[in-house]
């Protein structure tokens, strides 16, 4: 055993690059593997703590069931699963500094209470002993947006009235002060706000942490039982699932990164070991004719292989870390809120990455390990051993017939079958294009020899002619098309993402929109303030009106068709079928109806529906379809019909454009007062669902860079089993004259034109793959992917130019070649 | 046989080879002094690790001596840069090798091709000097064929062929008949007497084959790293 590990350890030693891109390349999926699993924990706990703001470490919160009321801290009982609770007053204002609004949210509490479950943070790091009336905490965003200090007085408008605070201490942006939306929280004294408020007995909410070692389930358990259901109701502090969902959702791209690079370190790892095995067959041979076993020379070449896994699994975890460190620094900027993201090291995370690398490392080294404890001794002895090659034409037609039916599954197929025929045919394709990228190089390189004759002389020709029947070539052409059309499809999907949730309104005119319920006084103070130039008031109906049986999600009821139909972008399926339907809308019950609703029931214009909101029913004629990027409504209604037949007093919609669209969202936004609302500019709605995406984007960007550097790990790792094998080759092309320029310009042209064939491997490959995915998710968007030519071509020269990087090896390999060396013995 | 300096096509002088083995210094060559006229057919024998093949190796400018210096129609090997001893070899010296040394993935007239490829020469303004070639090595019907596709001998052939195609000053080989049969090293062996005999070729020849030596014109042995006439 000792000589075999001195053997193992050996072979090590000695080849020291083959060694270290091994190790590189089983180091980069293993650290890919644990960003995947730490990111997803890490972002978890950031969310969480998001979540969390202002509920600290409490896990149930009690508020009064009637809105408006307030509860009374004395409701709680003495239970034994409540470990502690703290009574919040919420209240709502509005800064106005230099014609800017913003919105400020007041919250006060028993400082004491508040310590044991959500202990405020100052921004110098000290603590907050008490705050006096008249006093203001204020968040150190906010105090550095608008330059307050300690010891400012600023002025907050409550309901219209001006009130005046100085402000006591700079909070840290933690804890109570933490929010997913704008604007900012302010902590006041418990008396100041309750004054403010007219508030003088009770809480908004009353948070509830849990004893030691009493689960969430069973605190809310219990209060639900203890507290009655008509004064108070029980609720999770923070949405658990939701957040893990969250997470799990934001993980998922890591994981198929990981899963393409651990795809890439299998075929590194595998190709190095057949060339390990190959050069090894002499050894293999002595040790088997003196008496060694199968299982004893599989056994020697995993143990190194398991070397590798291991050594390369645990630096991968601190290079995870740092991989990490640097993605979430990036990521945490763009989450709403800009909070950092804790780096979480999950030790699942650990374990996985580190099983995965000694995993792939033995799986890979398996099939040519025991391959070649299988090969016969006198063959080995005498060095016959020749690799066996499949028949050119099976492998061909099965890649060819694999393309056509990858190619065309998503066209034929729809529906919940489309998406299993996505996945077949994108990993169809994948799998299809590796089966005929010998073929491909081949043909390429027969056009290449003339083309290259022509531009670099004979050189080239011999260059395009050493492409052809050559295996390492072909491999590294596979690896790159692998890694760039992964590159191509992240960022083309990515920046498709990116365009379809930010631009939503692109279409659309509406420039703010107030989702809440509005009377009509307050739709005319908004048709009344400076700057206004349009407004729609629109009635809404979720869930409430069926037609002929069928529940609508969401109808909508408006007086004017045609400026609802230019607010909300709406795209009528033919020509003149808006003036059509403004017409209908005017003069009958009609309806205008989504396509996609309209298709899936089978429904022509003039049809009628029958709708119905469980009580009366009324025939509605079908008047138009439409479709549009901003509102997911499925019918409209004209507003005197719908308010009739169906019933409805205020607006739960408004839509308006202005000179100053921010300003009147701030207004809006008073005009709601503690009225719950959801009133964004588009602006503002663009930009929360930009950073949203991007915070879930950001880092799949990142990781294109690591699936590039780990294509560079298997490229070097190619050229190097290409110039191992190909030494004796290239000292017989020394040998009948061939310059070290001449090697190095022909070295260099072979990897131009297999980075080459690789880039335009992977656009063809990736192009139909994007046409998949589209096929595949096509229904559900209404908008075509653009598909830059800039992206497939940055990405096809990356890979050009890693596989350029690559051919450095080889170059200065060969400046070490002993010409008789190599030639001399066979 | 006495040579003019005009007619000498190699020569070398006081020729020393050390390898260090073991972190020890082993001599393989030990002042060797030669030279080789033009037209001269040489065989070089000796026993295994003798040196033979390591003195034509240098005499052919692919190893370098330790000590010492070797010419080649007058010109001294070792102050050439890679380039210019790289395009010696292309134009002024073929080489014919025991293990054959074909490129596997060209066939048997783009092996034969390749020297003069490198030069820079156009392949179809040669065409005329190709089917010589293959019509004097006996492979004019297996041109289009790999090394794979050949026998040892036919191989042996197209390193001749390719040897000969740029029509060196030197045709140096190194136990070309090694790895044959009896039959085909004598065709092989015919072969190489017939280019110098009919076009005045100068070939030095390694060989520990008594047999293979007879084609020559002048043995000359190497025993303990020195020259033995």
């Amino acid at each position: 055993m000792k000589i075999i590990v001195k053997y193992m350890l050996t072979n090590v030693k000695e080849r020291r690059t083959r060694t270290a891109v091994m190790l590189l390349s089983v180091i980069l999926s293993s650290a890919l593997l644990f960003v995947s699993c730490s990111i997803s924990a890490s972002y978890e706990s950031a969310q969480r703590k998001m979540a969390r703001g202002i509920y600290g470490n409490a896990a149930a919160v009690v508020r009064p069931a009637e809105e408006g009321e307030c509860a009374d801290s004395t409701l709680i009982p003495d239970l034994p699963t409540v470990g502690a609770t703290a009574g919040i007053l919420k209240g709502s204002s509005l800064y106005h500094e230099d014609g800017y609004y913003e919105s400020v949210d007041l919250v006060a509490a028993d400082l004491n209470q508040l310590d044991n479950i959500n202990k405020p943070r100052l921004a110098d790091g000290g603590e907050l002993s008490d705050l006096s009336p008249g006093q203001i905490v204020l968040p150190d965003r906010f105090a550095s947006k608008y330059r307050i200090q300690r010891g400012d007085t600023v002025t907050l408008r409550v309901n219209g009235n001006p009130e005046h605070f100085t402000v006591a201490e700079i909070a840290a942006y933690d804890t109570l002060f933490l929010r997913q939306t704008r604007g900012a929280t302010a902590l006041l004294s418990l008396p100041d706000l309750a004054r403010i408020l007219g508030k003088t007995t009770g809480y908004s909410e009353i948070l509830v942490k849990p004893a030691e070692g009493v689960t969430r389930e069973a605190l809310i358990a219990d209060l639900k039982e203890a507290l009655p259901e008509d004064i108070c109701e029980v609720s999770e502090a923070a949405d658990e699932a939701q957040i893990e969902a969250g997470a799990r959702q934001k993980s998922m791209p890591f994981f198929l990164i990981s899963f393409f690079a651990m795809t890439m370190s299998v075929f590194i790892i595998y190709s190095s070991y057949k060339v390990i095995t190959l050069e090894r067959l002499p050894v293999i041979g002595t040790f088997r004719s003196i008496g060694a076993t199968r299982r004893t020379v599989t056994g020697i070449l995993l143990l190194e292989s398991l070397l590798y896994g291991g050594i390369g699994g645990l630096l991968g975890i601190p290079a995870g870390i740092l991989v990490l460190r640097l993605i979430l620094r990036g990521m945490g900027s763009s989450l709403s809120g800009g909070i950092e993201i804790p780096a979480v090291c999950p030790p699942l995370g650990i374990f996985l990455s580190l099983s995965a690398a000694v995993t792939v490392s033995l799986l890979s080294a398996w099939i040519p390990a025991s391959r070649a404890g299988r090969l016969p001794v006198k063959e080995v002895v005498l060095g016959k051993t020749e690799e066996k090659t499949r028949p050119v034409r099976l492998t061909v037609g099965i890649g060819t017939a694999l393309f056509l039916v990858s190619a065309a599954l998503p066209r034929l197929v729809s529906g919940t079958m489309g998406y299993a025929a996505g996945v077949f045919s994108l990993l169809g394709l994948i799998a299809a294009a590796i089966l005929v990228i010998s073929l491909f190089a081949d043909l390429c390189a027969m056009g290449l020899e003339r083309l290259y004759g022509l531009l670099f002389g004979n050189e080239g020709r011999l260059a395009a002619r050493n492409i052809r029947g050559n295996k390492s070539i072909a491999q590294n052409i596979t690896l790159l098309f692998i890694s760039i059309s992964a590159v191509i499809a992240i960022q083309v999907v990515g920046d498709f993402v990116t365009a379809y949730i930010t631009d939503v309104f692109r279409d659309a005119e509406l420039e703010g929109f107030a989702d809440g319920s509005m009377d009509r006084e307050f739709v005319q103070k908004v048709e009344q303030m400076e700057g206004i130039r349009s407004v729609v008031p629109v009635y809404v109906y979720n869930n409430e009106i069926t037609a002929d049986q069928t529940p609508l999600s969401r109808a909508e009821a408006t007086d004017n068709l045609e400026v609802y139909s230019s607010m909300f972008g709406l795209a009528y399926t033919e020509k003149g079928m808006e003036t059509e339907a403004a017409a209908a809308f005017r003069e009958k019950r009609a309806v205008i109806l989504s396509e996609e609703w309209l298709k899936q029931r089978n429904l022509s214009l003039g049809d009628t529906l029958t709708l119905s909101n469980g009580g009366a029913s009324y025939p509605y004629t079908v008047a138009g379809s439409f479709k549009s990027r901003a509102t997911d409504v499925e019918a409209i209604l004209p507003a005197s019909c719908a308010v009739s037949d169906f019933g409805k007093e205020r607006y739960g919609l408004l839509a308006y454009t202005a000179r100053d669209p921010d300003g009147i969202m701030v207004q809006i936004r008073d005009l709601f007062g503690e009225t719950p609302n959801w009133s964004r500019t588009t602006e503002e709605f663009n930009q929360d669902a930009l950073s949203t995406v991007e915070a879930f984007l950001q880092p799949m960007h990142s990781m294109t860079y690591f699936i590039l550097l780990l294509a560079a790990a298997g490229v070097i790792n190619n050229l190097l089993i290409h110039y191992i094998q190909n030494r004796r080759t290239a000292a017989m092309y020394r040998s009948v004259g061939q310059s070290r320029r001449q090697y190095t310009k022909m070295t260099l042209i072979e990897g131009f034109s297999a980075g080459l064939l690789g880039a335009a491997a992977a656009v063809a490959v990736s192009y139909m793959e994007i046409q998949t995915i589209f096929l595949v998710a096509g229904p559900k968007i209404a908008m075509q992917p653009r598909l830059e030519a800039s992206v497939f071509l940055t990405a096809g020269a990356m890979g050009i130019a890693v596989n350029m990087a690559g051919c450095l090896v080889p170059l200065i390999k060969n400046k070490k070649m002993k010409i008789v060396e190599e030639i001399t013995f066979e | 046989m006495r040579v003019s300096e005009e007619k000498t096509a190699v020569a070398c002088r006081n020729i020393v080879k050390e390898y260090t083995v073991g972190g020890e210094g082993v001599r393989v060559l030990d002042g060797i002094t030669l030279k080789v006229c033009r037209g001269e057919f040489v065989s070089i024998m000796g026993e295994s690790g003798s040196g033979k093949s390591t003195l034509l190796y240098i005499l052919g400018g692919l190893d370098r001596p330790t000590e010492g210096n070797v010419s080649i129609n007058g010109t001294d090997l070792s102050g050439l840069s890679d380039e210019t001893m790289s395009r010696m070899r292309r134009q002024k010296i073929g080489f014919v090798f025991q293990f054959y040394n074909l490129i596997p993935n060209l066939n048997a007239e783009e092996n034969i091709m390749l020297p003069l490829l490198l030069d820079g020469k156009r392949a179809q303004d040669y065409s005329g000097r190709l089917a010589q070639m293959l019509e004097l090595v006996g492979l004019t019907q297996r041109r289009k064929h790999t090394p794979r596709e050949l026998s040892g001998g036919q191989q042996q052939r197209v390193a001749i062929a390719r040897a000969l195609m740029s029509r060196p000053e030197i045709l140096f080989a190194d136990e070309p008949t090694g790895n044959l049969d009896s039959r085909t090293g004598a065709e092989i062996m015919s072969l190489l007497e017939e280019i110098n005999r009919e076009r005045g070729q100068t070939i030095i020849m390694v060989t520990h084959s008594p047999e293979a030596a007879k084609s020559s014109s002048r043995i000359i042995t190497v025993r303990d790293g020195k020259l033995k006439e």
